[in-house]
């Protein structure tokens, strides 16, 4: 996996090592934080998923029985009271409202119902006969649809949080298998790079040294020499001695030093 | 000695609706439809009664479908008492008819005031309240031709006239005006079997007097607890009231006062009957709407006393005021049939016993 | 997140696509709205078994695309069933699509829409 990540293309300088290493931390705290995000949104989203499940089964059972209290209106007004209900339908009574919520910095939206006080499109419905059982109707179909409305809260909280979920686990993804091996892997070429530099070098100035000390090796055997026929010119005649003593502060370089 | 020469005009129409009244469900059919498991069930236990025409349902049919069919075969039957009744019988018989085309009516005003296709609307029209003109209606476009066209091609003519004007039409809630017709109707009725001379004195100015009133005041009642709580002011909800019944004249007039349910139950104590209803629902105990401690709520109350009176309808003779009890009681079998289906249908057995069953 | 908040700011009505019933039920509740003429337009769709399939789409895609003030959108399962494509590809957040049982067909939550993505990401 690594092998295949690659590296950056950055110059192997301690520099860029440096900035390689607080780059690794910052992915790996983020990797964590996002980790932990996942995490809660993950735990929040079996939660609403539960409750999804739950408010599904309840929405069966309060559908009908507002089904059934509707099968009770027409058996009180003995008839089909479908049409009229449609065409005197004018003002939405029952709407909703939305709101967010926050967690873990997602937004989730969340429905509230209320009635828009005022309007009343059936009062008269069943005035005849009926009206009775129209209104309870009303009040249980109210109730179911309240039912609804707070299921279509979770699901709507359900179809965002997956989302977002996903893009998470997307990021946390990609920086602990993309991200982080990548940086790893940076780091590893500047170091190396860094490693050859310095080896190289010192062989190099091991090199250099080997050569100094084969020079300074043949001065000396030169001065040696020079040393030794001076030592038999002196014997020779000793006045010329003091001017062919070395001349220390003269024309004459030093070695350099070297460890 | 006025049941002398009913027989030759009108003794065959009893006769047939006499026997269709003993094909009614029994307490012993209903006790069998509430073991139903199934639809299909319900529909082979209704077999005998109803016969072909469940025929044509599919399997485990809705409950609808099932209330169709069965509401077809009233229709049928309706439609050859009709067909071989003659002079006042047929004319009483026409009147039975007038309280579904208001219904149809107040349908295709509903459509006409939305510009729906009111063609479409003839389907759901009520079989019993088609007219041959009623199609005509359907021509109309706009509100102040279908008024026209109500007024010159419905029997119902005479209830628009006078308390209704096409701008009523427009105006007030469909409601209303279904109610105006209704207790314009009941009005014409009753003046219609008190004054016609072949019903004058007989058995059945006596039973449909005693029926109408019931049915206005039931009216009268139900208007005034469902118009608490609703823009209807009193002096509207005032017109909306028959005039005649057994609460008539005071009792209207203190329901038309009435603004809460303690006053409706002091307004209906005048009759024994309904103060008897109210006592049992508990509603002069202000425990709230229908909910009486069995179950039953005054709307199942005045059906069940329909029904009775109903059924003692059968005991008198020579008279054609058993067809106006059979079709009632067969509507609440219908009523019932669908209940039960329904109960089966969503599985909510534990109310299945719901039904009104008097025989 | 701004975007989105304006998204479903203004949205505050219920439609519903469903039989006679449901329909007739939830306007009972007060969730029916037509809005101002001269074009009014319906936020609720009787469905039959009369009713071509692509009038319920065209309802739904109304529903869903083209209209902005419709925070839910509740439609009968057996509805659903029939232009359950449109349904399964519908996956924005708003408006919320509910699929909601209808008197004649009790509830069944192999078929929603939802309930099989949650089914799908835990595995089950």
């Amino acid at each position: 996996m690594s092998g295949a990540v690659g590296r950056e293309a950055v110059f192997p300088t301690r520099q860029s090592l440096g900035l390689m290493k607080s780059k690794l931390k910052g992915a790996e705290t983020g990797h964590s934080l996002l980790k932990r995000k996942s995490e809660a949104l993950t735990k929040r989203f079996r939660e609403i998923t539960r409750r999804i499940d739950e408010a599904k089964q309840k929405m069966g059972r309060v559908m009908q029985i507002a089904a059934f209290s509707l099968a009770e209106v027409s058996y009180a007004v003995g008839g089909d009271i479908g049409y009229q209900i449609q065409e005197s339908a004018k003002q939405a009574r029952f709407r909703v409202r939305a709101k967010q919520e926050n967690v873990s910095g997602v937004l989730l939206p969340h429905f509230e119902s209320y009635a828009e006080e005022g309007i009343n499109d059936f009062g008269l419905t069943g005035l005849g006969k009926g009206g009775q059982q129209v209104q309870r109707s009303r009040e249980t179909y109210a109730r179911a649809v309240e039912t609804l409305v707070e299921l279509a809260s979770l699901q709507t909280a359900f179809v965002i949080l997956d989302e977002v979920i996903k893009v998470v686990n997307r990021r946390v993804n990609a920086i602990e298998h993309v991200i982080i091996p990548r940086t790893e892997n940076t780091i590893k070429y500047i170091i190396s790079e860094l490693d050859e530099l310095d080896r190289e070098e010192f062989y190099r100035l091991k090199k250099v040294s080997n050569k100094k000390q084969r020079d300074t090796a043949a001065a000396d055997a030169e001065i040696q020499a020079a040393r030794e026929k001076a030592a038999q010119k002196t014997a020779l005649k000793p006045v010329k001695e003091a001017t062919d003593a070395p001349d220390v502060l003269g024309e004459q370089e030093d070695a350099d030093v070297i460890f | 000695m006025e049941g002398l020469f009913f027989n030759v005009n009108s003794g065959y129409v009893e006769g047939i609706v006499r026997g269709y009244r003993n094909s009614l469900l029994t307490g012993q059919h209903y006790n069998n439809l509430t073991q139903c498991e199934t639809i299909d069930d319900v529909k082979l236990q209704l077999a005998p009664a109803y016969g072909d025409f469940l025929a044509a349902l599919p399997p485990n049919p809705s409950t609808s479908a099932l209330a169709g069919k069965m509401t077809d075969k009233l229709v049928a039957e309706f439609r050859y008492v009709l067909a071989q009744a003659t002079g006042s019988t047929a004319r009483f018989l026409e009147y039975l008819t007038y309280g579904y085309m208001i219904d149809n009516i107040a349908l295709l005003i509903t459509g006409t005031l939305h510009e729906r296709d009111t063609r479409e609307l003839l389907e759901r029209c009520h079989p019993l309240g088609w007219f041959e003109t009623l199609p005509v209606l359907c021509v109309a476009t706009n509100v102040e031709e279908l008024y026209n066209s109500v007024l010159i091609e419905t029997p119902l003519a005479g209830y628009f006239k006078g308390s209704l004007s096409h701008q009523d039409l427009d105006e007030l809630n469909i409601e209303i005006v279904r109610n105006t017709l209704y207790k314009n109707y009941l009005e014409d009725f009753y003046q219609f079997v008190n004054t016609h001379p072949d019903f004058k004195g007989t058995p059945t100015q006596e039973v449909m007097s005693e029926l109408l009133a019931f049915e206005a005041d039931r009216r009268a009642i139900n208007i005034t607890l469902n118009s608490f709580g609703t823009e209807l002011s009193k002096q509207e909800r005032r017109k909306l009231y028959p005039e005649f019944g057994k609460l008539y004249p005071e009792g209207s007039l203190m329901l038309s006062r009435a603004d809460d349910l303690e006053s409706v139950s002091l307004a209906v104590s005048i009759s024994a009957d309904y103060k008897a209803f109210f006592d049992a629902v508990g509603l002069t105990q202000g425990s709230g709407f229908g909910g009486g401690s069995d179950g039953k709520s005054l709307e199942d109350m005045f059906y069940q006393k329909e029904m009775e009176m109903s059924k003692v309808v059968f005991t008198r003779q020579f008279t054609p005021a058993v067809v106006y009890a059979w079709m009632r009681l067969k509507e609440q079998e219908i009523r019932n049939v669908t209940w039960i289906a329904e109960c089966i249908a969503q599985h909510q057995k534990e109310r299945i016993g719901n039904f009104i069953s008097v025989f | 997140m701004a975007a989105s908040a304006v998204a479903y700011k203004d949205r505050q009505f219920l439609a519903v696509i469903g039989d006679e019933d449901s329909v007739t039920g939830l306007l009972l509740a007060g969730v029916g709205h037509v809005t101002d003429p001269p074009d009014s337009q319906r936020n609720f769709l009787v469905v039959d078994s009369k009713t071509e399939t692509s009038t319920i789409e065209k309802a739904f895609q109304n529903f869903t695309q083209e209209r902005k003030d419709i925070a839910i959108v509740l439609i009968n399962q057996h509805v659903a069933e029939r232009i359950r494509h449109s349904v399964d590809s519908f996956a924005d957040p708003f408006p919320a699509v509910l699929e909601i049982p209808s008197k004649d067909h009790p509830y069944d939550p192999e078929k929603d829409s939802v309930l099989k993505r949650v089914r799908r990401l835990f595995g089950e």
